[in-house]
């Protein structure tokens, strides 16, 4: 009978997925498939799967190791500031938690260029930023902080804050306080209790948030693009190149479908261990 | 029961906050700026405001991108919170497969999801871009979102509850309604918002779904880029937050976020007092 | 892809007649146009609706259809009636790239609401045309891709009947290579490809695109985020060709390149950004850029590298696809009219190519030669053409290699 519900439960989302997300995306396999033919269709006359093989390239390394770079340091610092604050909504804010919650989404309800634009105004050589530091006098002169690593990192950062906060806050929130009292009362530390009780309950709420940052930042290749400079390149970026100048789809959903599998798998592999790691997930 | 203010944390909240807000200011500034595009500060001038009624192609797009993204925030959230709420709860057969699935659109690059549907409706129905295939489109990039968060909360939830209340005479709906709703309400709610964020801001799927009269706001303002942003679209994201920010707190004054944050925090966590 | 209608059926009594009632045309305003422009112009738009292939062989229509630039046994175009056009036209465009008051003269004129789509990079937008406008009925295609379109069967040819204006271009333009006789495709606007420097951070006059090198700008350097441009600009300034095929000329470029990585900025083709910024002192830009630029700050200038340049210009055409043929036509009419060319003009700094548009032109734009240069410097520049697949994958693959 459980087995039953849990099939009902997820099978209107199943259908849906399938219908609209599996069926195209086998389409685009098909087509990695084949060639790039005249008038840059595709041509699947022949198939095969020599895409695949010239993917491997080493050219894609570098690119890709930026992405990895990226997404795994964009996770580290979502995690690292999205827990207190998650943390800081949920025990302080009272009567005000949904309205702290919106909060945090309502700088993502403007327009994605141009709160990159206002980054750029900020992080620029002569910016608020620089100014402000040379003014109280830490610097005497500009920093060069637009088009690096740091200006990407902080913009990836600042995209996929609230992805963490939010699953964070869902978690945390549900911490019963009287496991807290005990555990307060078990641990002499307020680490000790955060790392033998806080933590672990709310792992859930971890893994989530890591989830909803590290995929897609992976993928990710506006952001680097537009606040990044010439060392910043992704391999989204790549593929991306592949379709649109390259016009070889075939060759760019070959090297997608790659960057896809290693990505699931690296991420499957991860939940894995952790969920052997944590109790009763 | 008290809970001591850590001074220290509401220091660093208000920092988060500051850092999640400076583009907005900055923003909000330039939307005053007095040059017609580019990125230096010219001078103070209110005319972005005025100019931005009258352009129909703007206003437009911005209406076809809400229309967008409160089907997307209805669909998936429904889909997806089902879809979360079943996989944390229930063991069946597939499971493990059913999480894969939930992962596979987050990795999928953007492009190949856009050209996948772009194919996908050319070749089965000849679609040619439309606002349905974005509302499709949107719906299908959400769900994972959505299901994620949704899940993280059902995994903590004790499932006796449910049972408890069909053992007390409550019908299946009754159950699912009373006790399991209300307790992944907060999950739905997050998935929700993230859901609209991703909708409102989203431009790779969109360019390739889109075709006549179905032009978004991205859309419409990325390829301003090319002669130059003009600040009446700073006016514009102005006025959308200031809105959104008005209307939220109409609703708090109206009490729609509960006393006591009750529908917030779940029942059985309330602290004895 | 496959390809939607084999081609194998042409209904034509049918078609015919729903075409006839589309258009409101009378059998005796059918045969006048068949007489005028030859039957196989006249009934293509049929044909292609009916295949969803490209309009009959060129060689075909040409011995039926007048040459465009000479004068036919046409009566003069008043004297027969515009057959009416739709009552919508669907058009894909950049944003900001036809004047507002062209649109709204043009829908009072003919009744026909215009709705326009709008993409930010060709590359986007090709792939949503795919072989037939993807439900546009025009769209302004880069001039060297026209080849590919007229091959793939995506744009028809036009019917010159209901395009009088076209006596307004330049002779120079009215025979363009990639487009013999302007059959397909009406040019739009041009430009030229060269570099952009702010005066004030950096007081040497400057003449070649070597300037892009220099290392007293290190870190204020721009290029474009375009292999076909950025490599361009290097072969050019080895002294070859920017279409090059020879693998030796490209390997040259790519070393000369990789040089020049670590002092650029930021390779983007948001120049308008990054120039008024104020980061970037110097930067490879398209030359209507700079008006932009200058609009924010003056010191900005702009040249075209002694070593010789890029040029592009694009067209208007009508898509095979097209519902609205009639209304594409006669809105391409409506923008080949020299006040409205003149109108585009000033509205996005791009040169036309419509000779009598430029006593309505902006005098600011016409004298300044770097949008309007003299023949001889515009003679000198090369254009991009659209490279084939193999050789597009070398260049690409070099691309990709310094980017890495």
């Amino acid at each position: 009978m459980a087995r039953l519900r849990g099939a009902a439960l997820v099978l209107p989302g199943v259908t849906w997925l399938v219908l609209f997300f599996v069926v195209p995306l086998a389409i685009i396999f098909v087509v990695s498939l084949g060639q790039r033919g005249a008038f840059d269709r595709v041509d699947l006359s022949s198939p095969n799967f020599n895409n695949y093989a010239r993917a491997f390239d080493p050219i894609f390394l570098p690119t890709f190791v930026n992405s990895l770079r990226y997404a795994a340091i964009t996770t580290i610092l979502s995690l690292a500031i999205g827990y207190p604050i998650a943390y800081w909504i949920s025990r302080y804010g009272g009567r005000r938690k949904a309205l702290l919650l919106i909060l945090v989404m309502l700088p993502f309800w403007t327009s994605y260029l141009i709160r990159t634009y206002s980054w750029m105004i900020i992080l620029r050589d002569n910016g608020v930023l620089n100014s402000l530091l040379q003014a109280v006098g830490l610097t005497h002169e500009p920093l060069i902080l637009m088009n690096t690593d740091v200006s990407v990192i902080l913009g990836m950062t600042y995209g996929f804050l609230p992805f963490a906060i939010l699953p964070l806050f869902v978690s945390i929130d549900r911490l019963d306080s009287n496991l807290l009292a005990a555990g307060r009362d078990l641990y002499a530390s307020g680490r000790a209790v955060f790392l033998h009780v806080t933590l672990p309950l709310t792992m859930p709420g971890v893994i989530a948030a890591s989830l909803l940052t590290f995929i897609p930042a992976i993928g990710d290749f506006v952001t680097p693009d537009l606040l990044g400079g010439p060392q910043t390149t992704t391999i989204a970026k790549n593929i991306q190149e592949l379709f649109l100048e390259g016009r070889d789809w075939p060759y760019g959903a070959a090297l997608g479908f790659i960057l896809m599998v290693v990505t699931l798998g690296g991420t499957l592999v991860a939940l894995r261990t952790l969920r052997r790691e944590v109790v009763g997930s | 029961m008290s809970r001591e203010r850590n001074p220290l944390l509401t220091l660093f909240a208000i920092g988060v906050y500051g850092f999640l807000f400076a583009p907005v200011v900055v923003l909000i500034v330039f939307s005053f700026n007095n040059a017609r595009r580019g990125l230096a500060w010219r001078g103070f001038t209110f005319d972005w405001y005025p100019t931005l009624f009258s352009n129909d192609e703007l206003l437009d797009a911005l209406w076809i991108t809400l229309q967008v993204a409160a089907v997307a925030v209805l669909l998936s959230t429904v889909l997806g919170s089902l879809l979360g709420l079943g996989l944390a709860r229930i063991r069946f057969r597939g499971r493990a497969a059913t999480e894969t699935l939930l992962l596979v659109p987050m990795v999928t690059p953007e492009i190949v999801m856009g050209l996948s549907l772009l194919l996908f409706f050319l070749q089965l129905f000849d679609g040619r871009g439309s606002v349905a295939q974005l509302w499709v489109a949107h719906t299908t990039f959400c769900i994972s979102y959505v299901a994620v968060v949704v899940r993280a909360r059902a995994a903590n939830m004790n499932p006796a509850l449910e049972e408890a209340a069909r053992d007390l005479g409550a019908s299946a709906w009754g159950a699912f309604r009373y006790v399991t709703l209300p307790l992944i309400a907060p999950a739905v709610l997050a998935g929700g918002l993230l859901a609209f964020s991703l909708s409102f801001d989203d431009y790779v799927v969109t360019t390739f779904n889109a075709g006549v009269g179905s032009s978004t706001l991205p859309l419409y303002i990325y390829s301003k880029v090319k002669f130059g942003v003009t600040p009446e679209i700073n006016a514009i994201s102005t006025i959308v937050v200031a809105l959104t920010a008005l209307a939220i707190l109409a609703a708090w004054r109206l009490g729609a976020f509960g006393r006591e944050g009750r529908t917030i925090v779940a029942e059985e966590d309330a602290p004895p007092t | 892809m496959s390809e939607r209608y084999d081609g194998s059926t042409i209904d034509l009594e049918k078609a015919l007649v729903r075409y006839m009632v589309e258009r409101q045309l009378s059998r005796r305003e059918l045969l006048e146009r068949i007489a005028r422009v030859g039957s196989a112009a006249a009934l293509a738009p049929i044909i292609a609706a009916c295949t969803g292939a490209s309009t009959p062989s060129p060689a075909a229509s040409a011995s039926a259809a007048p040459p465009s630039t000479g004068a036919g046994p046409t009566p003069s175009p008043s004297a027969t009636p515009v057959p009416s056009p739709e009552a919508e036209l669907f058009i894909f465009n950049w944003t900001d790239y036809l004047a507002e008051e062209v649109i709204e003269s043009f829908e009072a004129k003919y009744k026909t609401k215009v709705t326009q789509s709008f993409f930010s990079n060709t590359e986007e937008a090709y792939a949503k045309l795919g072989t037939d406008g993807g439900g546009y009925d025009l769209s302004f295609p880069i001039s060297v891709d026209v080849p590919t379109f007229i091959e793939s069967g995506a744009i028809v040819k036009l019917d010159k009947s209901l395009l009088p204006n076209i006596k307004n271009l330049g002779t120079e333009w009215s025979d363009p290579g990639y487009d013999p006789g302007n059959a397909y495709s009406v040019p739009y606007m041009w430009w030229t490809t060269g570099v952009g420097y702010d005066s004030a951070k950096i007081t040497d006059e400057l003449t070649s695109s070597k300037a892009l090198w220099d290392p007293r700008w290190a870190q204020h350097i721009s290029m474009l985020d375009d292999f076909q441009e950025v490599f361009g600009l290097a072969l050019i300034q080895l002294g070859y060709s920017a279409n090059t095929d020879k693998a030796a000329e490209l390997d040259e470029a790519l070393v000369l390149l990789k040089q020049q990585k670590p002092l650029v900025r930021t390779y983007s083709t948001d120049t308008i950004a990054t120039l008024t910024s104020g980061d970037v002192w110097i930067g490879h830009i398209w030359g209507a850029d700079r008006f932009a630029i200058q609009e924010v700050n003056e010191n900005v200038l702009y040249y075209i590298p002694e070593e010789g340049g890029v040029k592009g210009s694009d067209t208007v055409a009508v898509f095979s696809g097209a519902k609205h043929p009639i209304a594409a036509h006669l809105f391409i009419d409506h923008i080949l009219d020299a006040e409205n060319s003149a109108a585009n003009t000033n509205l996005i700094y791009y040169m036309g190519p419509n000779a009598a548009a430029k006593e309505f032109i902006d005098p600011a734009i016409l004298e300044d030669p770097t949008i309007n240069p003299d023949q001889e410097i515009v003679d000198k520049l090369e254009e991009l053409l659209n490279l084939a697949p193999a050789l597009r994958d070398e260049y690409l693959k070099r691309w990709q290699e310094l980017r890495g």
